[in-house]
């Protein structure tokens, strides 16, 4: 379903801010599969997540969804392939408008947006059992700007709509990271529902240790740039959180490893 | 009488300039600076086609269509070439100064004897009320005057509507929704930036069907017609939000329409109370300077006082 080969990126290159946030990915996830992404800060996790989803061109490489070549594409193009939560809760919503527009707007992923009405029964009628299903009780105030929801309900929200016409691929990118424990659980249990019952393929990044054991058929690990360790099958069905912080230490280790390395190379020829 | 009927009709023809800015600087949160050029514009191609004797409806019509095409060349500028969108607008603005002179082959348009919507509607006026003058709660106004404003009535409210229920289409709400989150409506699929070339298009055409809707009530095209409208728009667009409030699309286009027609009336008021009219593009500004600050102004006054007390 996706394929991504050899794909770099950086950021400012030839200033003193160059970040090398992707060197050479590869990556194939199959039809169906739900993949969670971890890694440290700055591993690369959020960038591969946007490079997919089209927020800015790779440097190399290759992407490829549902069979279709998405490299040059740009990012509103891959929308009509890609559902999308993002970390911030404000960022998947339109705040000012209602409920039921923002999901007129999510009813139009990927199809031209001509002059018929963006609100119609054929799109209220099945909202409204929708999200009368989320038993947060916004069933009845679908003409209420969304901004004036918590975070936790504006994240469910956007996730209904990012799912509203099955996405082939799904992207969740932190998206529990800035609720309160409470709105967290919901969203994700909100969110294995969705993809268990659509049968999406689906990349989760999360920090979450319990997250990635819990959920999901495979659990990829991001070290500077690249796919470090890829935990799938039975292996991924055995996994405990204290395996994934075991494997966090080897990589903390190995990177004390290199600077004291370096340090004392440093100290003998420099 | 009369000078309060002008006053009416004109702040009717402005508010559809006011709802233009609306659409830029509310919808968009972009205040679009090309609104001082192509409201020139639009009086200028119409202004011209009128001494050609082209009928009157298309000549407003081209009129409306140029200040489109001048709004989509600020939006072109603005997402295909990334330059600050005040800077977009100021470059179309200038650029304008010039293609009204050209449009127009001198600095000023007169209309005198040429038929125009003005011209048709004196004739309804004077068919309808069957004279030069016509009764109107006790005042005698001239026929022309009360056929116009009774045609502005009309013609106002269906353009309000019509903006309104193009903003509750599926194009209307993605376009909407690019002033609110551009990266939602990225992520939802739709186009940011023809949604914003769009927009301004529509801006631009709605203030050059202003335009051209006053060189007719008016008599003339002028080259310095347009010097701060985008002004006098703002201040439309701030006085609506005033009265009706920001709760709803559909409160915020009346709003406009009644703070165009109140500020219109206010300045008409002002200037027979012996306002020097050369004060007045200052006054304007002072007073969308003031509308600005002042509610950033209440609420920190607000915050402040939990720790005085």
């Amino acid at each position: 379903m996706l394929t991504v080969s050899g794909i770099r990126k950086t950021f400012h290159p030839g200033t003193i801010n160059e970040v090398r946030a992707l060197q050479g990915v590869d990556l194939t996830i199959e039809e169906g599969s739900f993949v969670i992404v971890l890694g440290m800060n700055g591993s690369g996790k959020s960038t591969l997540l946007n490079a997919v989803a089209g927020s800015f061109f790779v440097d190399e490489g290759k992407i490829e969804i549902a069979g279709r070549n998405v490299t040059a594409w740009p990012e509103h193009r891959r929308a009509s392939l890609i559902g999308r939560v993002f970390q911030n809760p404000f960022s998947g919503t339109a705040p000012t408008m209602s409920i039921a527009e923002n999901f007129a707007l999510a009813s139009r992923r990927g199809h031209v947006r001509g002059l018929s009405w963006a609100l119609s029964p054929g799109l209220t009628r099945p909202l409204r059992d929708r999200i009368a299903s989320l038993k947060m009780g916004l069933e009845d105030r679908l003409d209420n700007a969304i901004g004036s929801l918590s975070g936790g309900q504006r994240q469910a929200l956007t996730l209904l709509m990012a799912t509203w016409l099955k996405p082939d691929l799904l992207l969740l990118d932190e998206h529990t990271a800035a609720l309160d424990p409470k709105s967290a659980d919901q969203v994700i249990t909100l969110s294995d529902e969705v993809i268990q019952r659509d049968k999406l393929t689906t990349l989760m990044v999360t920090h979450s240790m319990q997250q990635a054991v819990s959920l999901g058929d495979r659990v990829i690990m991001m070290h500077r740039g690249r796919v470090l360790h890829d935990i799938r099958g039975a292996e991924k069905q055995r996994l405990r959180p204290e395996d994934l912080l075991d494997r966090f230490d080897e990589i903390r280790r190995r990177e004390q490893l290199d600077e004291s390395a370096a340090a004392m190379l440093g100290d003998l020829y420099i | 009488m009369t000078l309060l009927l002008g006053a009416l009709i004109i702040g009717l023809i402005l508010s559809l300039l006011a709802l233009g800015v609306l659409v830029s600087f509310r919808i968009f949160s972009m205040p679009d600076i090309t609104t001082d050029g192509s409201i020139t514009l639009g009086a200028s191609i119409a202004a011209v086609l009128l001494v050609n004797e082209v009928n009157p409806a298309l000549a407003t019509l081209a009129g409306a269509l140029g200040g489109a095409a001048a709004g989509a060349v600020t939006g072109i500028i603005h997402t295909k070439f990334k330059i600050n969108s005040l800077l977009s607008g100021i470059l179309v603005m200038t650029a304008l100064y010039s293609v009204n002179l050209h449009v127009m082959g001198r600095s000023n348009v007169p209309l005198l004897g040429s038929s125009t919507l003005a011209t048709r509607s004196e004739e309804f006026g004077r068919s309808l009320f069957g004279g030069e003058s016509v009764g109107f709660f006790g005042w005698s106004v001239s026929s022309a005057d009360a056929a116009m404003l009774l045609l502005s009535l009309i013609f106002v409210p269906i353009a309000g509507m019509a903006l309104y229920a193009f903003f509750r289409t599926h194009l209307g709400t993605s376009m909407r929704a690019t002033g609110d989150n551009p990266q939602m409506v990225r992520a939802l699929g739709a186009n940011v930036e023809r949604n914003i070339i769009l927009g301004l298009a529509l801006s631009n055409g709605l203030v050059a069907l202003s335009g051209a809707l006053l060189a007719q009530y008016q008599g003339f095209a002028d080259a310095q017609m347009g010097i701060g409208m985008i002004v006098w728009g703002l201040a439309s667009v701030i006085i609506g939000e005033a009265l009706t409030g920001t709760r709803s699309l559909g409160l915020t286009i009346i709003g406009t329409i009644m703070g165009s027609v109140l500020f219109r009336l206010l300045v008409a008021i002002a200037l027979r109370w012996g306002l020097n009219p050369n004060d007045l593009k200052l006054i304007t500004a002072l007073f969308v300077f003031a509308a600005l600050v002042f509610p950033g102004f209440l609420e920190r006054l607000k915050r402040r006082r939990p720790t005085v007390s």
